[in-house]
């Protein structure tokens, strides 16, 4: 394959308009980084096993920390899930589910608040596909840790999150709230 | 709403769909051995079926296609230019 040499001039301060790059660049660098994700992920997991999900757990809810800094504090929990839908935008897309036999999405349980959520559009899931992984490992709790995180921080209490199912056009997630603080 | 669509003359009878299903959208019509939809409401799209089912015999209508940014557009597009 040739490579087109990009050639420009370059002064401090300004990023020239020929760095910009095409649509097949970024889906070279798209495909680059998914495989790069997922070697990662798979080396992390032969490494570290089970305590891989544990690590990136963590880097996941410290994003979801940070990142929900910026957000309206509420103890509303459907109104956090929708400033979070906001935030992860188009690539993380989720809606609230519930079984047909279920009045309402939230179900009270003691103090704790469990809602279902289904992620439609997911990075990840596109990135395990890519590499050809298998859902539910370590690069999941990627997302698990930033729902967990950011909700902790809209709504200041205690949360986590389970896996119902995983499919190749949408997961089901349980996302349980605890009221009595962190 | 979502709609799915069974080609019973594709449906082999194997009752993958009706036990990899999480939401008990199928059961299997024993007289017919083929599966038929019985929980429509609960099908909330994510076509586990779809890849479990030996004979790709089910199609679900109107519902959220999630983004497959994995699939190369230019393989993609050499597939179209050949299939
Ligand atoms: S798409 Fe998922 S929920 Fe719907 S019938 Fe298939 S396995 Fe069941
Ligand atoms: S998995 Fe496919 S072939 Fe098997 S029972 Fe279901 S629809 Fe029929």
């Amino acid at each position: 394959m040739e490579i087109e040499e990009i050639r420009g001039t370059f002064k401090p301060e300004l990023i020239p308009k020929e760095t910009g790059g095409d649509l097949d660049d970024y889906e070279d660098a798209l495909h680059v980084l998914m495989k790069f994700m997922g070697s990662m992920s798979s080396a992390l997991e032969q490494v570290s096993g089970r305590g891989a999900n544990a690590i990136v757990y963590q880097a996941g809810k410290r994003m979801g920390h940070e990142s929900a800094k910026m957000m309206e504090k509420t103890e509303n929990l459907e109104k956090a899930l929708d400033e979070m839908g906001d935030v992860l935008g188009h690539e993380f897309y989720f809606e609230k589910w519930k079984p047909s036999g279920q009045s309402s999405y939230t179900t009270q349980e003691g103090d704790q608040v469990v809602i279902k959520l289904l992620f439609m559009d997911c990075v990840v899931r596109q990135t395990l596909r890519r590499t050809g992984l298998p859902q539910k490992g370590p690069l999941c709790y990627l997302l698990y840790g930033y729902m967990v995180g950011a909700v902790e921080e809209v709504m200041d209490i205690k949360g986590k999150i389970d896996i119902d199912h995983v499919g190749p056009n949408a997961c089901l997630k349980t996302l349980t709230i605890t009221w009595s603080g962190k | 709403m979502v709609q799915i669509e069974i080609d019973e003359d594709a449906c082999v009878g194997c009752g993958s769909c009706v036990e990899d299903c999480p939401n008990d959208v199928y059961e299997m019509d024993e007289a017919k051995n083929k599966t038929k939809v019985v929980n429509l409401e609960d099908c909330m799209a994510c076509l586990s079926c779809h890849e479990i089912c030996p004979a790709q015999a089910m199609e679900h209508q109107d519902i959220h296609v999630a983004k497959r940014l994995y699939i190369d557009r230019k393989v993609n597009y050499a597939l179209d230019r050949i299939i």
